[in-house]
């Protein structure tokens, strides 16, 4: 198991170079740096101020002070804003986005879980059918949509209630976070809805199944101990990818609730070529959905005992 | 177990039950009675789709029921009826009465959980045990089936298993409540020659020292030939012969049974020789036919085969066929059976529903 995990990570950290180098590129491909902005600026200002950052050396310099500073984990300092450091940037941000991130997640799993279990239990029923449309709803319209009609719902709420149940936007308490992360959750739970149901009534039929019947089970133990873990299987697979889908859907999610993110900064950086800034967070959410992604393997092995054993003698 | 030897473990009368489909249904058992009583083994045979598994599964309430329908009949275990019962109730009886050993072990068992956990789970659910109790106890069971150091396979999983040894497993499972009817559906098919010899053995011997009754469904004469002491030949959903093993092999009474002997491969037969098959196909159940179901693949149909379904007639002590040609022992004579064209149709007849 953990010649698995250091093979792994060490795969990781490949993969973060990849990222590393291919956004670099990427960003210096595009036309203009960040000084050229909307402010003019004389030919000897520029000139001083590319010296200070160093954008005066080759780029293959650059890529190399950039690699050097990025394995020491020192990302650099803001183009744009005043002395700021990238690492400070996501120190203060991402756990913002991370908690929202995360509970988005939970609800996404739980959900999608729970539904995906009720759709199958009531196969062909009304039940089934009233999920089943809703899960069509939530894959294919876009959060922004889902982000805005949830502010309209708290505030139709408080409204109502003529009190203030539920903050509309920022960040700070419990209340801030529960639309904005279900918002974000959605779509995840409404996929993983679906491969819950067609994994539940795969596993339904089982053979084994039939056996616990015959064992004399009652139908209820026959769900929690026998049908649901080995259909939640599928469902740990696609966490991984989900938590991808998530951390980029935030990005949305956080500008329209106003939450302090690291993904409005993320944006704002790109929308300026602010390189540092944009590499910085680059590799720490590519470094951040590894671990996951490794995280979700490992868990898969604790549900799974096939994968387990199948690992320790590999 | 039971209370007297004069009562059944298990007596089924005139069962049938029907799958609807699109259009239509399917009868998959028409109206089937056996009885075993305890101690006893009775083999019941015949080809795929004859209704065997669906008459055990539906007197443990295991087909899906929509479509499966149980019409009508009545299964008593011990004396009590036990068709038509709430699932509450089914589930007092499944596991703990019946036991039941399936055809593919290795699919026949959950893969996330422990072997000892699954056996365990019987005890816990139907004998209120605590966990570590039932555990210990199904260590026991394993070593019983002849599991080599099971108290280390029973934390093992079933990928981790044989199955030969998943089979013995599976066993050691149904017999946790002692029941008094283990009901084997198929259990050897899935396993290589030899190990099918030593799960034969062991049901065998278990059933010597508990003295339960078994009902071995299988499509193996072989099988069927080591291990029963009465035999039952379905087809088309109905018994068409049964009696003792001996009246089976050696008196058959049934056109169908007597197919069934010569198509088994001879142990003297040379390389070369083509194993003999019953020609046609079994009726299609959606609408069965209005005489005897074997009529279209028997070499030896009359004309009243076509028309008229027979009864079970005894041909002999507890031995039973359902065929024409053992009319003369019915009680009552038959109508019909000597009309002017008696035979004279059988050609054409025979040619029409072979098509």
């Amino acid at each position: 198991m953990t010649q698995y995990i250091l093979k792994r990570l060490l795969s990781g950290v490949v993969t973060i170079w990849f990222i590393a180098t291919a956004t670099f590129v990427a960003m210096h491909l595009v036309p203009g740096d960040p000084l050229s902005g909307d402010k003019a600026m004389s030919a000897e200002v520029r000139k001083n101020l590319e010296l200070r950052y160093g954008l005066d050396k080759p780029v293959i310099h650059q890529y190399g002070i950039f690699l050097s500073n990025m394995l020491q984990g020192d990302f650099g300092i803001s183009y744009t804003q005043k002395n700021r450091r990238v690492n400070d940037i996501i120190r203060e941000h991402f756990p913002v986005s991370a908690i929202l991130g995360v509970l988005a997640l939970i609800i996404a799993t739980v959900g999608g879980i729970v539904w995906g279990a009720l759709t199958a239990l009531y196969r062909d029923r009304w039940p089934d059918a009233v999920i089943m449309f809703f899960v069509v709803v939530a894959v294919s319209v876009p959060s922004f949509v889902f982000a805005m009609l949830g502010q309209l719902g708290i505030l139709t709420l408080n409204k109502w209630l003529g009190a203030s149940i539920l903050p509309v936007a920022g960040w700070g308490s419990i209340g801030h976070m529960l639309v904005p992360a279900l918002v974000l959750g959605l779509s995840t739970m409404a996929y993983l809805t679906r491969l819950m149901r067609s994994s539940m009534l795969e596993v339904t039929s089982a053979d084994y199944i039939r056996t616990a019947r015959a064992k004399g089970v009652s139908p209820f133990r026959i769900f929690y101990k026998h049908q649901l873990r080995n259909a939640i299987l599928p469902v740990i697979t696609v966490l991984g990818p989900s938590i991808a889908a998530i951390t980029t859907g935030g990005f949305v999610v956080e500008l329209v609730f106003a939450i302090p993110g690291l993904g409005r900064y993320f944006v704002q950086a790109v929308q300026q070529l602010d390189y540092t800034v944009i590499m910085g967070t680059t590799v720490f959410y590519g470094a951040f959905l590894v671990l996951m992604v490794l995280l979700v393997d490992i868990l898969y092995g604790f549900v799974d005992p096939r994968i387990r054993v199948g690992k320790v003698s590999a | 177990m039971t209370d007297t030897t004069a009562i059944p473990a298990l007596e089924v009368k005139d069962l049938q039950v029907d799958f609807s489909a699109q259009g239509g249904k399917v009868q998959a058992v028409r109206g089937v009675s056996f009885s075993v009583q305890p101690g006893e083994t009775l083999g019941i045979v015949g080809e795929s789709g004859c209704g065997k598994s669906v008459t055990m599964m539906s007197l443990m309430g295991l087909i899906p029921m929509p479509p499966g329908r149980i019409v009508g009949g009545s299964a008593k275990l011990s004396g009590r009826e036990i068709l038509h019962l709430p699932v509450a109730e089914l589930n007092k009886i499944r596991g703990v009465d019946i036991g039941m050993v399936f055809q593919d072990p290795m699919s026949a068992l959950n893969p996330t959980m422990k072997i000892g956990e699954q056996i365990a789970e019987t005890l816990m659910v139907h004998k209120g045990m605590s966990k570590s109790a039932a555990l210990k106890r199904a260590v026991e069971l394993l070593d019983r089936t002849k599991i080599p150091e099971a108290q280390k396979r029973a934390k093992q999983y079933p990928f981790e298993f044989s199955g030969g040894m998943l089979q013995r497993a599976v066993i050691a499972m149904s017999l946790a409540c002692n029941p008094s009817v283990l009901i084997a559906d198929e259990p050897t098919t899935a396993l290589d020659v030899t190990i099918q010899n030593q799960v034969l053995e062991l049901m065998r011997d278990i059933q010597k020292e508990e003295g339960m009754a078994i009902v071995l469904i299988t499509h193996d004469l072989g099988v069927v030939a080591r291990m029963a002491d009465k035999v039952a030949v379905m087809y088309a959903g109905q018994i068409v012969e049964s009696g003792s093993a001996e009246d089976i092999f050696y008196r058959s009474a049934h056109p169908y049974t007597l197919g069934l002997k010569e198509a088994m491969p001879a142990p003297n037969m040379h390389v070369d020789e083509r194993l003999v098959a019953i020609a046609g196909s079994p009726p299609d159940l959606f609408s069965p036919p209005l005489g005897c179901g074997y009529c279209s693949r028997c070499e030896t149909a009359m004309s009243i085969c076509n028309r008229q379904l027979p009864e079970l007639i005894a041909v002999g002590d507890a031995h039973q066929s359902r065929c024409w040609h053992q009319h003369q022992m019915m009680d009552a004579s038959v109508e019909g059976l000597f009309q002017p064209n008696y035979r004279t149709d059988r050609e054409s007849s025979s040619s029409e529903s072979a098509q």
